[in-house]
């Protein structure tokens, strides 16, 4: 009933793999801006008949006053739930019944209702986006639930040595910004949310003039624009300005932490603060990650999985957002090994900053860097998650063909100017959740 | 941890869900070696999706020797003579390729995506590993470590995946069912060099394999260009068949365990037939009412109305090779017990038994199937993985007929499967409670 799979599934490379390049010259998806702020971005899939749509409306948890952690994660777990028509079940049966899906979840930086229907049943798809977007209710009850749902989740959560490390890796390296603080909340954070500050979120940050609606499959532009036209043009955006949220600050000193947990295996996280896509050094960066980190043929997976068995899973990654970039390096290792994992990790890094990565290298991370990019983009649901990414980063849609140019450019040089201004290993926090070493 | 657990399930049910007319549209060939082809041309992208099906997977593991298929995917990119330690991933990564594998209990299956015109290197590379490993005792003993630390994170760590080896084990006393996929620790720990090479010989041949390819490229050059390649490898003796059948469960099976843990959880197995039985489509339609989305039963009863539990849901795999079980399981919200998840999952399958499912939610599930088979289709590398998953369980073409199939299931069926084989004295338990 289970699979094991060779390597660990790098789910968390995505926000790194978003920010990978087009090779096509053609523009991925037509942009067009409506009178009311909203951003429309059209790709045409025909061959296969479905459509996926993505309303990102920069309503994340950086907008969650500082007393009310998991505030956008409760909103957009309730938006779904009810509106001015539909009950929460009603929802759930009519998309259902058709075979589609609806569901909105709030990130760091913001909150993504999607819907992916059938061609035949994309009326009924954008009705009901519409209304989960325009005419919510968050009816009391469904609030209570769910913040009941969400409490339980975070607790559980405290089982997954992951998810406990990066929260605490998060809260070090960005330690005066609201990156540092979990999206969810805190178990104790989130019993203080009411339903009147879900409403005030609501009204407050899901607004048109901050909102892309991605539309991919089988549908023309001309249709896009009139179908959301229709249902989306009448929406106006509230009086009191767009809010606005600072970029992150500076770190401070590096920490470090220990967190017992009764396992037969240690999560190593080393992180940092980074940069993102919009300073040119990130390119040479990525590089560096990726010869660090990135791939089986990586140093460290070298290192600590084929020469060492020490891991099963080791990586590296860029980690961009909004307002700010972490560089995490991840292991699991067993308890007794901690330090060694550790000292490779470092003893890596340093090399980096030391010497030149080998010409074998550099073509190596940067084919793969530019070559895999078809991958990325062969289903409507991943064209969806890119144009909407880089839009809201600002890196504009052809910055596929901008990365290709840049990681292209990248030198051994570039490398290990950039490993130098990052790598230090004193710069890295660290945090080792399992057991303490006997 | 359960997100594994249902994130693996997912896989599963979405694989339940193929294309309408789609054999039309496969070449397919038996290479004299034995080797099963199938390729559908598909121009959208300039990619392929590659993979290599080998009907082996822990099923075919003796006792004292479980793990050993998972172990060998791992040693299946440790090198050969032509291409050494490390090149496989290597010349993958260089030409923007990914790849990936996994064991489950029926096959062995590895698959690269890659841009159509680097097909010629996936060929070599498949083809040289089908039959030349190395299989050096040192890569062996730091690979054996490596797997060590993969069991480590699925199953000792994991709550959810620790309780999941339990039930297998005491639902199944005869069938391998019974292990884990990944193997126990003193087995991972034991197997030697030489039966990993023995499995390797026993199992990896052309004619135990189905390669499938769906991507940007012509059918009629591709399937040359294999011949070229694979049509080369000798055929092996056929694999020994697996003899074993498991008896019929006498009595209700209980495992309690407990382990470090946030909430408790609770599973419950029953013995089903697989698709050989006309009875797989109603099941395959309870699975989807009971579990497929949020109007779906149990999400509806337990999570959203009752509010007893975080997570419920049940699953049924069409394509186990030989029987396995219906799973069932809940997460209970704090502040009730096990016992309540319990209670209330079999309230469910009594309600299953006692009453047909509604017009609405029957049609519902039939369109959610069909939906699903639509979506699939939006991707090479899942419509590759359904072509091999049909193919395994006796032709490709079964995909045209499943949907048909599918539509056919009346509310009285679903309830004669319930009643045939949900019993109740019957049922395997699981229970985990958090232990402080």
């Amino acid at each position: 009933m289970t699979h094991s799979l060779r390597r660990l599934a790098l789910v968390v490379l995505v926000p790194l793999l978003l920010a990978v390049p087009a090779s096509g010259v053609t523009p991925i998806a037509h942009r067009e801006v409506l009178p009311n702020g909203i951003v429309l971005l059209v790709a045409e899939r025909p061959a296969v008949p479905i459509v996926v749509v993505r309303a990102f409306a920069r309503a994340g948890a950086v907008l969650d006053p500082p007393d009310q952690a998991g505030l956008a994660n409760l909103t957009g777990a309730v938006l779904t739930r009810g509106t001015a028509k539909h009950t929460g079940p009603e929802l759930d049966s009519a998309i259902e019944f058709v075979g589609g899906s609806l569901s909105a979840g709030a990130g760091r930086d913001g909150l993504t209702t999607s819907v992916a229907v059938l061609r035949k049943d994309l009326g009924l798809g954008l009705d009901l986006l519409a209304e989960v977007l325009l005419s919510p209710t968050f009816p009391p009850d469904e609030v209570k639930r769910k913040t009941a749902q969400i409490q339980a989740a975070i607790k559980r959560s405290e089982e997954d040595p992951g998810t406990v490390g990066g929260r605490a890796l998060a809260k070090m390296v960005y330690p005066n910004h609201p990156y540092g603080v979990p999206v969810e909340g805190t178990v104790e954070s989130v019993a203080k949310l009411t339903r009147d500050d879900v409403v005030r979120f609501h009204a407050a940050n899901v607004r048109p003039d901050t909102t892309i609606i991605a539309v991919v499959g089988a549908i023309t532009v001309a249709e896009a624009r009139r179908e959301i036209t229709a249902r989306f043009g009448g929406w106006t955006p509230p009086s009191a300005p767009a809010a606005t949220v600072s970029t992150v600050g500076p770190a401070g000193g590096p920490r470090s932490e220990s967190i017992d947990k009764q396992l037969t295996q240690a999560t190593i996280l080393l992180g940092r603060q980074a940069i993102r896509q919009t300073d040119p050094d990130y390119f040479p960066l990525a590089v560096a990650s990726y010869v660090l980190g990135g791939g089986s043929a990586s140093r460290l997976y070298s290192r600590v999985r084929e020469e060492g068995g020490l891991a099963y899973a080791v990586y590296s990654y860029v980690n961009p957002g909004r307002y700010g970039a972490s560089f995490v390096v991840s292991a699991q290792t067993r308890t007794a090994e901690v330090p060694r994992v550790v000292q490779i990790v470092r003893d890596e890094l340093v090399r980096l900053t030391r010497e030149p990565v080998t010409d074998r290298e550099l073509k190596l991370a940067k084919d793969y860097l530019i070559g895999s990019f078809p991958l990325r983009l062969d289903t409507s649901a991943k064209v969806a998650d890119f144009v909407v990414a880089v839009e809201e980063q600002g890196l504009g849609l052809d910055y596929a063909d901008r990365y290709k140019e840049r990681v292209a450019k990248v030198t051994a040089a570039d490398v290990q100017r950039v490993a130098m201004k990052f790598f230090a290993p004193d710069a890295f926090n660290r945090v080792v959740v399992g057991a303490p070493a006997p | 941890m359960r997100p594994l657990l249902i994130a693996m399930l997912l896989v599963v049910v979405a694989a339940g869900a193929a294309a309408g007319q789609a054999s039309d549209r496969v070449v397919a060939a038996t290479l004299d070696n034995g080797l099963r082809v199938l390729l559908e041309e598909d121009h959208r992208s300039p990619i392929v999706s590659f993979q290599m099906w080998y009907r082996v997977g822990s099923r075919n593991e003796a006792r004292g020797a479980t793990g050993i298929a998972h172990f060998l995917e791992h040693m299946m990119f440790k090198g050969t003579p032509t291409y050494g330690q490390g090149q496989f991933a290597r010349l993958v990564e260089q030409n923007g390729g990914q790849d990936n594998a996994f064991t489950s209990q029926d096959v062995t299956s590895y698959y690269v995506n890659i841009a159509s015109e680097k097909i010629d290197l996936v060929i070599d590379l498949e083809s040289d590993r089908m039959q030349n490993l190395k299989l050096d005792p040192k890569d062996i003993a730091s690979e054996r470590e490596v797997v060590i630390e993969e069991r480590r994170t699925r199953t000792e760590d994991d709550p959810g995946g620790f309780l999941g080896e339990e039930v297998s084990s005491i639902a199944f006393k005869s069938h391998s069912y019974q292990a884990p996929i990944i193997g126990w620790m003193e087995d991972i720990k034991r197997i030697t060099p030489e039966e990993i090479r023995a499995f390797y010989k026993t199992y990896y041949m052309p004619n135990n394999a189905i390669l499938v390819a769906v991507g940007d490229f012509k059918a009629t050059d591709l399937l040359a260009k294999i011949r070229a390649k694979f049509g080369r490898i000798p055929k092996g003796p056929p694999p020994p068949p697996v003899l074993a059948v498991e008896p019929p469960q006498n009595g209700e099976r209980r495992v309690i365990v407990r382990k470090q843990a946030q909430l408790p959880i609770v599973y419950l197995g029953f013995h089903v037939p697989n698709q050989k039985s006309p009875d797989a489509f109603s099941l395959e339609m309870l699975s989807t009412i009971l579990s497929e989305g949020r109007a779906s039963r149990l999400y509806k009863r337990l999570v959203y109305e009752q509010q007893l539990a975080l997570e419920a849901g049940g699953d049924y795999n069409y394509f186990s090779h030989d029987p396995g079980l219906f799973w069932f399981w809940g997460t209970p919200m704090p502040g009730h017990t096990p016992e309540d998840a319990e209670k209330a999952l079999l309230a469910e399958m009594d309600r299953l038994k006692r009453e047909p499912v509604t017009d609405e939610e029957l049609q519902r599930a039939k369109n959610q199937v069909e939906a699903t088979f639509v979506f699939q289709e939006d991707s090479v590398h899942r419509r590759a993985s359904l072509l091999a998953r049909f193919e395994l369980i006796g032709g490709y073409a079964e995909k045209d007929r499943f949907v048909d199939r599918l539509r056919a299931v009346t509310a009285a069926d679903i309830q004669r499967a319930a009643q045939t084989y949900f019993p109740d004295d019957k049922k395997n338990v699981g229970v985990l409670l958090p232990k402080p």
